[in-house]
């Protein structure tokens, strides 16, 4: 070999290798980037895995609000067969020649849409690449519309929203819009209910099959958590259909009734009426939308006495035997003048009677025994004037004036000139069975998140309001309403002590009383040791305007909460206790 | 082309045979020998590459397989969680207490308003007993509609009275068909459903 030689050949190396160097550079840094987008664009696919939102459920864990997905059948027109406007379907000797025509017309049938509507999305406008046909088709109808194999026609899922009990608790669960949760709990528990969708990217090749290993995830789906709430579905259910009944039968523009666990202040039912669906929103009125319980303020009326009665007793002002002479019309040495309800020669009765006849005289004479300050801290600690520890989207905290004057320090102890909300009476009327300790109202127990942590929702510290004694004691005296009062005989449930008060109450518009009232009877039973307190609301009726309205109403749910926790029959007999003198 | 040294072979005093193909070796040195790479260690390197090669295929082609078969599965959890979810929709909206009510209602069951109990463990009836009435049945809304309603429930059937005539065993032949209701038995609940208007039917019960 000579030294030319090996140096051409030495030279033709070098150019060789320098050629394949320039490619080289050129590839790897020089286009690099341009040449990754586009091959990693032809390959890997983003994905977005949904997380379902967290479902809202009752004590025993039914679903009263879940989630499910839907699909959205959309098309791209620039990808369906237009000249011809035909494809095939099937093979061999089933195969026929299926018109554009004939498949929008098949679709329509599937979803319930005219056939015009989805050949005028396939044909408005061919360069388009998306269009909705129809939303939020089910599970049948996406297979069905999938098998008929139309060239063109896809499917998105779209996370979806049911309420399979409907309007049963639908004023409490809520309901979820387009732009996310409206209303409820599913507005004020969104922290927990709410999912975080994934995303991951992974690639696939030409035949679409992901290529092993390549799946890079940059999210992971996390379910929303779950809701547990303190009501009973089947006890809601009851309640609400009872109180609409009733509604109305005696003409009632709203009802609302509560069913609350005594011991533990939990809300077993909460029921409004009218009370909307959430799975048809806009088949309800806007003002049904809200919880009118927790909402809507009203001037209680005589269901209010028990607690001032509770008051003196517990004070050691008055016992059941303290005594009242009671006039139909009384004139206060401030030139007050409290009326009772109906007009009645002078009784003498003991504060049990004023209590089972409902006297405003007798209690306001009585009442006055304590000062107004002392009486006004009382109201506070039972939960007057503030809002309860549920703090329900859209609660009221209802409205108790921190000065009195002398019509009001009266009229108060009788319950005018103080406006509550249904779940502050159910409230007091938990705390008079529980031997004066308040326990706080809760509707929802916990969040249980999607990996099994639960953060607990529920305060659950109590305070002692009135003593053990003077509760036990007024307990009592509500006895004598249904032993011996008025409406005795429409409370009354044969085998259990039923310790009730009735109210009618008027409602003040303009600055005056008119004639609509609020009728409402709250009780507790069994008085030997109250389980459960029910409160019973109708709201303006119209045929009966006084409390005889919501005694069947009350009853029927009393005697149904007592069936569904199966309470023993009571086997004591309610204590006589006297009522006049 | 380095000089190497030749030994000329020195005469043996051997007969040296004329043979012209007379082989002639280069016998390398006992260093040189052991410099040599071993024919075994190079076999194995070269078959272990090759093995390794080898095994890297088919894992690739096992997993391209386990893509394929990934793929398909994938498919078919998605189907049947989409079955199961259809069903436990359906299983939620029947388990609604509107539904059942009103499905109770058309077998001709209606809520008793009546507190009594019947304590098994010696049989005695608790509190006292009174028969429902018609009156007890779930009013509707003047319009008809369900006072509260579900959307969902909307063509949803309730059981009716074919799908109770369907409950009823053939071979089994009533003997008081005419009389319907619970045999009235000294332990039984007094109310007697056949004095019921004939408004609500009652199931025939043995």
């Amino acid at each position: 070999m000579t030294r030319r030689r090996l140096a051409l050949a030495l030279i033709a190396m070098i150019a060789v290798f320098g050629i394949f160097v320039v490619r080289l550079v050129d590839i790897q840094l020089v286009r690099a980037e341009e040449l990754n987008t586009q091959s990693l664009n032809k390959r890997a696919i983003a994905v977005t895995t949904y997380a379902a939102r967290g479902d809202i459920v009752d004590r025993d864990g039914v679903v009263l609000a879940g989630s499910v997905m839907r699909f959205d059948i959309t098309v791209s027109p620039k990808t369906i067969p237009t000249n011809p406007a035909t494809f095939t379907r099937g093979s061999g000797e089933n195969k026929a020649t299926v018109s554009m025509e004939q498949a929008a017309a098949e679709i329509a049938e599937i979803t319930g849409q005219r056939p015009e509507e989805v050949l005028a999305v396939f044909t408005e406008d061919p360069e388009s690449d998306f269009e909705y046909v129809s939303q939020k088709v089910s599970t049948e109808q996406m297979r069905a519309v999938r098998d008929l194999g139309i060239p063109g026609v896809y499917f998105e899922q779209r996370p979806a929203r049911i309420y399979p009990d409907g309007s049963v608790a639908g004023n409490l669960v809520g309901f979820v819009g387009t732009e996310g949760p409206q209303n409820g709990l599913e507005f004020t528990e969104d922290d927990c209910l709410a999912s975080t969708n994934g995303s991951s990217t992974y690639e696939r090749g030409a035949d679409g099959i992901r290529l092993p290993g390549s799946t890079v995830t940059e999210q992971e789906p996390i379910d929303g958590g779950t809701i547990t709430t303190t009501i009973d579905h089947d006890l809601q259910w009851t309640v609400q259909q009872m109180i609409a009944e009733q509604a109305l039968a005696i003409g009632a523009e709203s009802a609302t009734a509560s069913v609350t666990e005594v011991k533990t202040g939990q809300l077993l039912a909460l029921a409004d009426y009218p009370s909307v669906d959430p799975n048809n929103v806009s088949g309800s009125s806007p003002n049904n939308m809200g919880s009118l319980a927790f909402s809507t303020p009203y001037e209680p009326g005589s269901t209010f006495k028990p607690m001032s009665a509770a008051m003196l007793i517990d004070q050691g002002v008055a016992d059941p035997m303290s005594q009242v002479t009671v006039p139909y019309r009384w004139v206060s040495p401030e030139g007050s003048v409290i009326r009772d309800a109906a007009a009645h020669a002078e009784q003498r009765l003991t504060l049990a009677g004023v209590i089972q006849q409902s006297s405003n005289v007798g209690i306001s004479q009585l009442a006055v025994r304590l000062p107004s300050k002392m009486r006004y801290d009382y109201l506070r600690a039972f939960g007057i004037g503030e809002r309860t520890e549920v703090d329900f989207q859209g609660e009221s905290a209802g409205l108790l004036s921190s000065s009195w004057d002398d019509q009001t320090k009266y009229n108060v102890s009788f319950g005018q000139g103080v406006s509550v909300t249904g779940v502050q009476m159910a409230s007091i009327f938990q705390t008079l069975g529980n031997g004066g300790h308040r326990v706080p109202l809760t509707l929802v127990t916990g969040c249980t998140h999607a990996d099994g942590s639960v953060t607990d929702a529920a305060p659950t510290e109590g305070r002692q309001v009135v003593s053990e004694a003077a509760a036990d004691t007024v307990v009592e005296m509500m006895e004598t309403v249904v032993t011996g009062g008025g409406l005795a005989s429409q409370l009354q449930i044969p085998g259990y002590r039923v310790a009730a008060k009735s109210g009618t109450a008027e409602i003040a518009s303009g600055g005056r009383y008119t004639s609509e009232r609020v009728v409402s009877i709250a009780g507790l039973a069994p008085a030997e040791d109250p389980q459960y307190a029910v409160v019973v609301t109708f709201v303006k009726p119209s045929t009966m305007k006084t409390s005889a309205a919501a005694a069947p109403t009350f009853k029927k749910i009393m005697t149904q909460v007592l069936k569904t926790y199966r309470v023993a029959p009571s086997s004591t007999p309610s204590p006589d206790l006297p009522t006049t003198w | 082309m380095s000089a190497v040294p030749i030994a000329h072979p020195a005469r043996s005093p051997r007969p040296i045979r004329d043979d012209k193909h007379r082989h002639i070796e280069i016998v390398a040195s006992r260093s040189q020998r052991r410099a040599r790479p071993r024919l075994l260690a190079a076999i194995v390197t070269v078959g272990g590459l090759f093995a390794i090669l080898a095994a890297q295929l088919l894992l690739t082609i096992a997993t391209s397989d386990g893509a394929y078969e990934i793929s398909s599965l994938q498919r078919e959890h998605s189907e049947l969680a989409r079955d199961q979810q259809v069903l436990v929709e359906t299983l939620q909206v029947l388990g609604a207490p509107q539904h059942l009510a009103a499905a109770a209602q058309e077998m001709g069951m209606v809520a008793s308003t009546s507190t009594a109990y019947l304590r098994l463990a010696d049989s005695v009836v608790l509190g006292a007993p009174a028969a429902a009435s018609a009156s007890s049945a779930l009013r509707t809304a003047p319009d008809g509609s369900p006072l509260i309603p579900n959307r969902l429930l909307t063509g949803v059937p309730l059981s009716g009275a074919a799908g109770q005539a369907a409950l009823v065993s053939p071979d089994l032949t009533p003997v008081e068909a005419s009389v319907a209701g619970a045999p009235a038995g000294p332990e039984g609940p007094a109310s007697v459903p056949s004095e019921q208007p004939a408004a609500i039917p009652s199931p025939n019960t043995h």
